[in-house]
């Protein structure tokens, strides 16, 4: 049997970051499952940075200021201790990926360079160009080769056990040969991302995010923090969903509606087109609804001008949006204006976290960093440039809370990991012999229109009423899927079917949760309740499974020095 | 317009090999990549793939497409189409890789020559005790900018006509794209450590130039330029006994003092003159045919002053 101390899944930011602290201990086994090569991780998407206060471009940015934006950011969801220690933590974990050979973008001094982005007071987004996330997984990737981390690439996540509490190990398969493994690991940290595709196409997320790591922690009994909070980022191209960085916005681009006025001016008159995320996705929102959007036939966006940039800081600081505009919308942002509409970008909530200096959750041994944690640092609504540093500094302290809990507990059961496999085993059989039943593509799309109709920037109970019983409609058919290869080798048909069930369970408890939360707050906007409700809602949302059963609870937010207070920009 | 499309697919289970042919309705303004997903989602599951960013960053669905290697996701069918003026495409695993199923190409060995270039930084030039930054210059910055654009999609590797020839002797463009981006970053101790493994074990100089390795780059990267680049610094470290230094050399040499080549004299200056012998035979045959003048001194050409200047004001600069 496969056997570790540490395990890492996920090969992204978070993950690799976790398994480069782990692999420092060199008393202990370390090895890195992730479902794609690592460099083809999401976290190479992310482009237009990432926060620290080192107040280089602006002397007067301080640490402080980065905790108080995170806190107004988040709709004032987010712990205060726990951001507290992330924004601490943001400027040396930066210095040590610079160390480490990350490319950085500099100012005339030779030091990082620094962007203003959403919601931030001071321009504290260090950056290298429009690739900042591309640039941090390849060099965490190097620095994986320089230590020798052990990768299993390829090998997807079926299962974490956990028998009465108590974690035991996991399953996993070769995606290349279609075995199924256990692995008896102390420890393990999952890095697995979010899970944007409930959406499908109306994503900036890549094909695979499909929170695989969420889901199976999520059936091993770990609640689920705050799921309802789904971050729309303003700018996806209209018509694939594409991102176009925050730093368009951040370099000086203007948001423009039909009549080519900069609307922004009406929703946040301070910070215009750098307001938050949640508030500039439902002012382009607002404006397409009144009629104010560009295009038609029931296809609206509003428009991105970048023109007045001029080709020289284009070309040097926004080269890769620049290059997406050509390919994916067929004009280049140099000479025109981009469509643009909010595209489902980001889960705020995810995988409770109980304790974040080591990202450990309720069941020992079992840590969890990157988006598909929720610390909370988050809370409603994330920063632009927060989700980077969010990788670093979480996916660091995961990889030492791993290693305490591997030197403090004892190896898996191997009865009940053998057991499990055989499970998962059968399951395979089963699914590539079956000849006929629904096409996965077809539920998976299904769900995507339901929860974007439903559950999307705008809400109401009862759209989403809707669509919680359309999720739970999918979740039976889902048991009469059939996936249609019936090899052993590489079979991604089978890789789909599983995830597909995963964003079914997900996306449940988003609706369930969403409903619940009778109030405004951050990027979840209700019509029938549009003002936050301190009284009764400042606090996170658990949604916990037992069984089939969904059970819905509240925890109370943590808050220190920064009292709750109206959110302007 | 009900103008159908074929997709005809390279398929591999494993144990045979054969070609597929898809029907889809055309579309307007649909990628490489739509097509196999529709494929997949609508006509055959078994069809096996990679994608995943979809955003021309991750690197994931490289192919080819009638021979020619390229991000299905960032690829327009309208402009393929338009461009074989057909509307039947090839879709093959790219070239150069072992195969896993269909499309699926295995990644496993090119990461071992990744990491002989040592893919990371040495030594603690400016940033003593391992605390705080290394300063850099905005010039330094774009110095590796250029190759730390690659995505390691493996086109480049696909289509490279010298490392088809000779496999592991002739490394993949993209690990000299890796090797220069360390070797040329300002904040590097030990740049010939990342230099070394290329010229030695890589195939430094076996480069022809092809630059098809430019040309089918989706992001831009320029590992033929870099191979370029290597070569120079290889000869400023001193690494200057190998074939293709004398080769470079005694090509500046003719340049500058005629203007032009002599391939009789050539080889000699490169290889010596035992190695020459060697090449009696094939010279012979050249000779049969009319293409080698072997009493050919070539004179100075028209204007061998300004080309003198242009090596004069370059040795100045390189003094500087």
């Amino acid at each position: 049997m496969l056997t570790y101390d540490v395990v890492i899944v996920g090969g992204g930011g978070a993950g690799m970051r976790a398994a480069l602290e782990a692999a420092r201990d060199k008393s202990l086994q370390v090895a890195v499952f992730s479902k794609t090569y690592p460099t083809r991780s999401h976290t190479g998407a992310a482009q237009g940075g990432i926060n620290g206060a080192f107040a280089f471009k602006d002397p007067t940015d301080s640490i402080e200021k980065h905790f108080k934006d995170t806190v107004k950011g988040s709709d004032f969801l987010g712990d205060q201790n726990a951001i507290d220690f992330f924004v601490n933590e943001c400027p040396e974990c930066i210095l040590e990926l610079e160390r480490m050979g990350v490319p950085f973008s500099r100012d005339e001094f030779g030091r990082i360079a620094q962007r203003p982005f959403g919601g931030a007071s001071s321009p504290r987004t260090c950056y290298s160009a429009d690739k900042t996330g591309h640039v941090i997984l390849h060099t965490l990737y190097e620095q994986c080769l320089k230590h020798g981390v052990k990768f299993y690439n390829e090998w997807f996540l079926l299962e974490l056990v956990v028998d009465k509490g108590r974690f035991q190990g996991l399953i996993v398969q070769n995606m290349h040969d279609g075995c199924i493994h256990p692995v008896n690991t102390k420890s393990v940290v999952i890095a697995t991302g979010g899970f944007g595709r409930i959406y499908w196409n109306r994503t900036t997320n890549a094909l695979n995010m499909t929170g695989d790591g969420t889901a199976a922690c999520f059936n091993a009994g770990i609640p689920l923090k705050d799921p309802e909070f789904v971050q729309f980022h303003p700018t996806g191209l209209a018509g694939t969903g594409i991102l176009m960085s925050e730093a368009s916005r951040g370099e000086g681009g203007y948001l423009i509606n039909k009549n080519g006025e900069r609307f922004m001016s009406r929703y946040a008159p301070e910070k215009m087109e750098l307001g938050p995320r949640d508030l500039v996705s439902r002012a382009i929102e607002t404006e397409i609804r009144e009629g104010r959007g560009v295009g038609g036939n029931g296809n609206f966006y509003v428009l991105l001008d970048l023109r007045h940039l001029g080709k020289k800081k284009i070309l040097e600081r926004l080269p890769q949006i620049r290059e997406l505009a050509i390919d994916f919308e067929n004009l280049d942002p140099i000479e025109h204006p981009i469509p643009i509409r909010p595209s489902c970008h980001y889960m705020m909530g995810g995988i409770h976290v109980s304790d974040h200096t080591t990202c450990s959750t309720p069941v020992p041994g079992i840590h969890a960093a990157g988006e598909c944690a929720c610390v909370s640092i988050h809370g409603a609504n994330r920063l632009g440039g927060n989700s980077l540093a969010d990788v670093i500094v979480f996916g660091k302290a995961a990889g030492k809370g791993a290693c305490l809990s591997a030197k403090e507990l004892s190896s898996g059961a191997e009865p009940i990991l053998l057991k499990r496999t055989a499970y998962w085993e059968e399951k395979f059989r089963t699914m590539r012999e079956k000849g006929h039943g629904l096409k996965v593509a077809e539920v998976r799309d299904r769900l995507a229109a339901t929860m974007w109709n439903n559950v999307g920037i705008f809400r109401t109970e009862k759209e989403m009423e809707k669509a919680l019983s359309e999720v739970e409609e999918l979740l039976q058919e889902y048991n009469s899927c059939y996936i249609g290869d019936s090899s052993t080798k590489y079979n991604s048909a089978f890789i789909q079917y599983v995830e597909t069930g995963n964003l079914l369970n997900l996306a449940k408890a988003v609706a369930l949760a969403a409903i619940a939360r009778k109030e405004s707050r951050g990027c979840h906007a209700r019509d029938d309740y549009p003002t936050r409700d301190d009284a009764n809602f400042l606090k996170h949302s658990t949604v916990t499974k037992i069984g089939d059963e969904y059970k819905l609870s509240y925890i109370p937010v943590t808050i220190t020095k920064y009292q709750p207070e109206e959110r302007r920009y | 317009m009900a103008m159908e499309i074929v997709y005809r697919v390279k398929r591999f289970d494993g144990e045979k090999s054969y070609y597929q042919e898809y029907s889809i309705p055309y579309e307007k303004d649909r990628t490489i990549l739509w097509g196999l997903i529709k494929i997949r989602d609508e006509i055959d599951p078994t069809l096996s793939f990679r994608s995943a960013c979809r955003s021309a960053i991750c690197g994931s669905c490289a192919i080819r497409v009638n021979s020619n290697a390229l991000l299905a996701c960032k690829t327009s069918l309208d402009k393929q189409l338009a461009l074989y003026q057909t509307n039947i495409l090839t879709l093959e695993p790219l070239a150069n890789f072992p195969v896993i199923r269909d499309l699926v190409v295995d990644w496993e060995n090119k990461f071992k020559h990744m990491t002989e270039v040592k893919p990371w930084l040495i030594g603690e030039k400016d940033c003593p005790g391992g605390t705080g930054y290394y300063r850099q210059s905005p010039d330094e910055f774009l110095e590796i900018s250029n190759p730390t654009d690659c995505i390691l999609c493996g086109c480049c590797v696909s289509e490279c006509t010298q490392h088809t020839n000779l496999r592991d002797e002739f490394y993949e463009p993209f690990i000299f794209t890796k090797s220069w981006r360390f070797t040329a970053d300002s904040r590097d101790n030990s740049p010939k450590a990342h230099l070394l493994p290329v010229l030695n074990e890589g195939g430094l100089w076996k480069c022809v130039r092809c630059q098809q390795c430019i040309t089918k780059c989706p992001k831009g990267v320029r590992p033929a330029d870099h191979i370029s680049r290597l070569r120079c610094s290889s000869m400023n470290y001193g690494f200057t006994d190998n074939l293709g230094t004398r080769h470079a050399q005694a090509f500046a040499e003719y340049i500058q003092k005629t203007g032009r080549l002599n391939e009789v004299t050539l080889p000699l200056k490169t290889e010596g003159i035992f190695r020459t012998l060697k090449r009696i035979p094939f010279a012979l045959r050249l000779l049969r045919k009319g293409k080698l003048r072997p009493l050919y001194f070539p004179s100075p050409i028209q204007g061998i002053e300004g080309i003198r200047k242009i090596y004069n004001r370059l040795r100045k600069e390189e003094k500087k």
